[in-house]
Protein backbone atom coordinates (compact mmCIF):
# COMPACT_ATOMS: atom_id res chain seq x y z
CA UNK A 1 0.00 0.00 0.00
CA UNK A 2 2.67 2.46 0.96
CA UNK A 3 4.60 3.89 -1.97
CA UNK A 4 8.34 3.28 -1.59
CA UNK A 5 10.53 6.29 -0.94
CA UNK A 6 12.43 5.87 -4.21
CA UNK A 7 9.36 6.77 -6.25
CA UNK A 8 8.88 10.06 -4.44
CA UNK A 9 12.54 10.88 -4.84
CA UNK A 10 12.51 10.00 -8.54
CA UNK A 11 9.44 12.17 -9.10
CA UNK A 12 11.13 15.01 -7.25
CA UNK A 13 14.34 14.59 -9.27
CA UNK A 14 12.34 14.62 -12.50
CA UNK A 15 10.48 17.79 -11.56
CA UNK A 16 13.72 19.45 -10.47
CA UNK A 17 15.47 18.53 -13.72
CA UNK A 18 12.57 19.90 -15.75
CA UNK A 19 12.97 23.13 -13.79
CA UNK A 20 16.72 23.19 -14.44
CA UNK A 21 16.07 22.63 -18.14
CA UNK A 22 13.60 25.50 -18.16
CA UNK A 23 16.00 27.87 -16.45
CA UNK A 24 18.77 26.91 -18.87
CA UNK A 25 16.77 27.27 -22.09
CA UNK A 26 13.87 29.69 -21.66
CA UNK A 27 14.29 33.39 -22.37
CA UNK A 28 10.85 34.58 -21.31
CA UNK A 29 11.05 35.93 -17.78
CA UNK A 30 7.66 34.51 -16.85
CA UNK A 31 8.74 31.02 -17.89
CA UNK A 32 11.84 31.56 -15.79
CA UNK A 33 9.62 32.14 -12.77
CA UNK A 34 7.64 29.00 -13.56
CA UNK A 35 10.83 26.94 -13.80
CA UNK A 36 12.05 28.24 -10.45
CA UNK A 37 8.67 27.24 -9.01
CA UNK A 38 9.14 23.74 -10.38
CA UNK A 39 12.49 23.43 -8.61
CA UNK A 40 11.06 24.71 -5.33
CA UNK A 41 8.17 22.27 -5.53
CA UNK A 42 10.55 19.40 -6.17
CA UNK A 43 12.11 20.26 -2.82
CA UNK A 44 8.62 20.28 -1.30
CA UNK A 45 7.95 16.75 -2.56
CA UNK A 46 11.14 15.60 -0.87
CA UNK A 47 10.24 17.32 2.39
CA UNK A 48 6.79 15.74 2.56
CA UNK A 49 8.08 12.32 1.53
CA UNK A 50 10.76 12.31 4.21
CA UNK A 51 8.25 13.62 6.73
CA UNK A 52 6.24 10.46 6.10
CA UNK A 53 9.38 8.32 6.09
CA UNK A 54 10.38 9.50 9.56
CA UNK A 55 6.86 9.74 10.97
CA UNK A 56 7.54 13.35 11.96
CA UNK A 57 5.58 16.41 10.88
CA UNK A 58 8.53 18.82 10.79
CA UNK A 59 9.05 18.18 7.09
CA UNK A 60 5.47 19.10 6.22
CA UNK A 61 5.78 22.32 8.22
CA UNK A 62 8.98 23.12 6.38
CA UNK A 63 7.21 22.60 3.06
CA UNK A 64 4.51 25.07 4.16
CA UNK A 65 7.20 27.66 4.86
CA UNK A 66 8.79 26.93 1.49
CA UNK A 67 5.46 27.61 -0.20
CA UNK A 68 5.16 30.93 1.60
CA UNK A 69 8.67 31.90 0.55
CA UNK A 70 7.86 30.84 -3.03
CA UNK A 71 4.83 33.14 -2.96
CA UNK A 72 6.98 36.02 -1.76
CA UNK A 73 9.54 35.27 -4.45
CA UNK A 74 6.90 35.24 -7.17
CA UNK A 75 5.44 38.52 -5.94
CA UNK A 76 8.82 40.22 -6.24
CA UNK A 77 9.55 38.40 -9.50
CA UNK A 78 6.32 39.57 -11.11
CA UNK A 79 7.12 43.12 -10.04
CA UNK A 80 10.54 42.84 -11.64
CA UNK A 81 9.01 41.42 -14.84
CA UNK A 82 6.63 44.40 -14.95
CA UNK A 83 9.51 46.85 -14.66
CA UNK A 84 11.46 44.85 -17.25
CA UNK A 85 8.59 45.09 -19.72
CA UNK A 86 8.09 48.78 -19.02
CA UNK A 87 11.73 49.57 -19.69
CA UNK A 88 12.54 47.21 -22.54
CA UNK A 89 9.12 46.59 -24.13
CA UNK A 90 9.95 42.91 -23.81
CA UNK A 91 10.19 40.19 -21.22
CA UNK A 92 13.14 38.49 -22.89
CA UNK A 93 15.77 38.21 -20.18
CA UNK A 94 18.64 38.25 -22.69
CA UNK A 95 17.65 41.67 -24.00
CA UNK A 96 17.93 43.39 -20.64
CA UNK A 97 21.70 43.74 -20.69
CA UNK A 98 21.92 47.30 -19.41
CA UNK A 99 21.19 48.61 -15.94
CA UNK A 100 21.22 52.28 -16.84
CA UNK A 101 17.76 53.38 -15.76
CA UNK B 1 6.65 42.19 -28.65
CA UNK B 2 6.46 39.65 -25.96
CA UNK B 3 7.71 36.29 -27.04
CA UNK B 4 4.92 33.85 -27.69
CA UNK B 5 5.25 30.33 -26.32
CA UNK B 6 7.35 28.09 -28.48
CA UNK B 7 7.85 24.38 -28.19
CA UNK B 8 11.60 24.43 -28.01
CA UNK B 9 14.21 27.10 -28.14
CA UNK B 10 17.48 26.21 -26.54
CA UNK B 11 20.62 24.24 -26.91
CA UNK B 12 20.92 20.50 -26.98
CA UNK B 13 23.60 20.84 -24.30
CA UNK B 14 21.09 22.19 -21.79
CA UNK B 15 18.76 19.28 -22.36
CA UNK B 16 21.62 16.83 -22.07
CA UNK B 17 22.75 18.49 -18.84
CA UNK B 18 19.28 18.19 -17.35
CA UNK B 19 18.94 14.54 -18.37
CA UNK B 20 22.42 13.77 -17.04
CA UNK B 21 21.54 15.41 -13.73
CA UNK B 22 18.40 13.29 -13.56
CA UNK B 23 20.42 10.16 -14.30
CA UNK B 24 22.89 10.90 -11.50
CA UNK B 25 20.11 11.70 -9.03
CA UNK B 26 18.13 8.61 -9.99
CA UNK B 27 21.17 6.37 -9.63
CA UNK B 28 21.83 7.76 -6.15
CA UNK B 29 18.19 7.43 -5.06
CA UNK B 30 17.71 3.91 -6.35
CA UNK B 31 21.02 2.79 -4.86
CA UNK B 32 20.39 4.37 -1.47
CA UNK B 33 18.33 1.44 -0.23
CA UNK B 34 15.59 3.00 1.88
CA UNK B 35 13.90 0.67 4.31
CA UNK B 36 10.17 0.89 4.96
CA UNK B 37 9.09 4.26 6.28
CA UNK B 38 7.72 4.93 9.73
CA UNK B 39 4.54 6.47 8.35
CA UNK B 40 1.80 8.16 10.34
CA UNK B 41 -0.84 6.51 12.52
CA UNK B 42 -4.06 5.96 10.64
CA UNK B 43 -6.45 7.26 13.30
CA UNK B 44 -5.02 10.72 14.01
CA UNK B 45 -5.57 14.01 12.21
CA UNK B 46 -2.40 15.12 10.46
CA UNK B 47 -3.88 18.52 9.66
CA UNK B 48 -4.79 19.22 13.29
CA UNK B 49 -1.30 18.23 14.35
CA UNK B 50 0.22 20.58 11.79
CA UNK B 51 -1.95 23.37 13.17
CA UNK B 52 -0.87 22.69 16.75
CA UNK B 53 2.80 22.56 15.76
CA UNK B 54 2.49 25.76 13.76
CA UNK B 55 1.31 27.56 16.90
CA UNK B 56 3.90 25.97 19.18
CA UNK B 57 1.74 23.43 21.00
CA UNK B 58 3.72 20.22 20.41
CA UNK B 59 2.10 18.54 23.41
CA UNK B 60 -1.35 18.71 21.76
CA UNK B 61 -0.13 17.30 18.46
CA UNK B 62 -0.75 13.57 18.04
CA UNK B 63 2.17 13.19 15.63
CA UNK B 64 5.71 14.15 16.55
CA UNK B 65 7.26 17.40 15.46
CA UNK B 66 8.64 20.71 16.64
CA UNK B 67 6.93 24.02 17.27
CA UNK B 68 7.41 26.63 14.57
CA UNK B 69 5.71 29.74 15.92
CA UNK B 70 8.76 31.99 15.47
CA UNK B 71 9.27 30.86 11.87
CA UNK B 72 5.56 31.37 11.22
CA UNK B 73 5.70 34.98 12.39
CA UNK B 74 8.92 35.69 10.50
CA UNK B 75 7.41 34.29 7.29
CA UNK B 76 4.47 36.63 7.87
CA UNK B 77 6.81 39.62 7.96
CA UNK B 78 8.68 38.37 4.88
CA UNK B 79 5.44 37.98 2.91
CA UNK B 80 4.27 41.49 3.79
CA UNK B 81 7.66 42.90 2.87
CA UNK B 82 7.63 41.06 -0.46
CA UNK B 83 4.13 42.26 -1.32
CA UNK B 84 5.01 45.86 -0.44
CA UNK B 85 8.18 45.52 -2.50
CA UNK B 86 6.20 44.17 -5.45
CA UNK B 87 3.74 47.06 -5.28
CA UNK B 88 6.62 49.52 -5.02
CA UNK B 89 8.29 47.99 -8.07
CA UNK B 90 5.12 47.85 -10.14
CA UNK B 91 3.96 51.40 -9.40
CA UNK B 92 4.58 53.94 -12.10
CA UNK B 93 7.05 56.58 -11.03
CA UNK B 94 5.67 60.07 -11.07
CA UNK B 95 2.11 59.89 -12.36
CA UNK B 96 -1.14 59.48 -10.52
CA UNK B 97 -1.35 55.88 -9.36
CA UNK B 98 -5.09 55.87 -9.90
CA UNK B 99 -5.04 57.08 -13.49
CA UNK B 100 -6.32 54.48 -15.91
CA UNK B 101 -5.30 55.88 -19.30
CA UNK B 102 -2.20 53.72 -19.22
CA UNK B 103 0.53 53.94 -21.81
CA UNK B 104 4.22 54.35 -21.23
CA UNK B 105 5.36 57.40 -19.38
Amino acid sequence: MAVPMEYYLLLSAAVFCIGVFGVLTRRNALLFLMSVELMLNAANINLVAFSWHHGNLTGQLFSLFTMALAAAEVAVGIGIVLVLYRNFEDVDVTKATTMEW
Amino acid sequence: MTTSPELYRGSKAAGLAAVALFAVLAAVFVGAGFSGGAGFPADVSITASIGYLLFDFPSYASVGGEGFLAAFEIIDVVLVAALVGAVMLARREGGDPLSVEGGEE
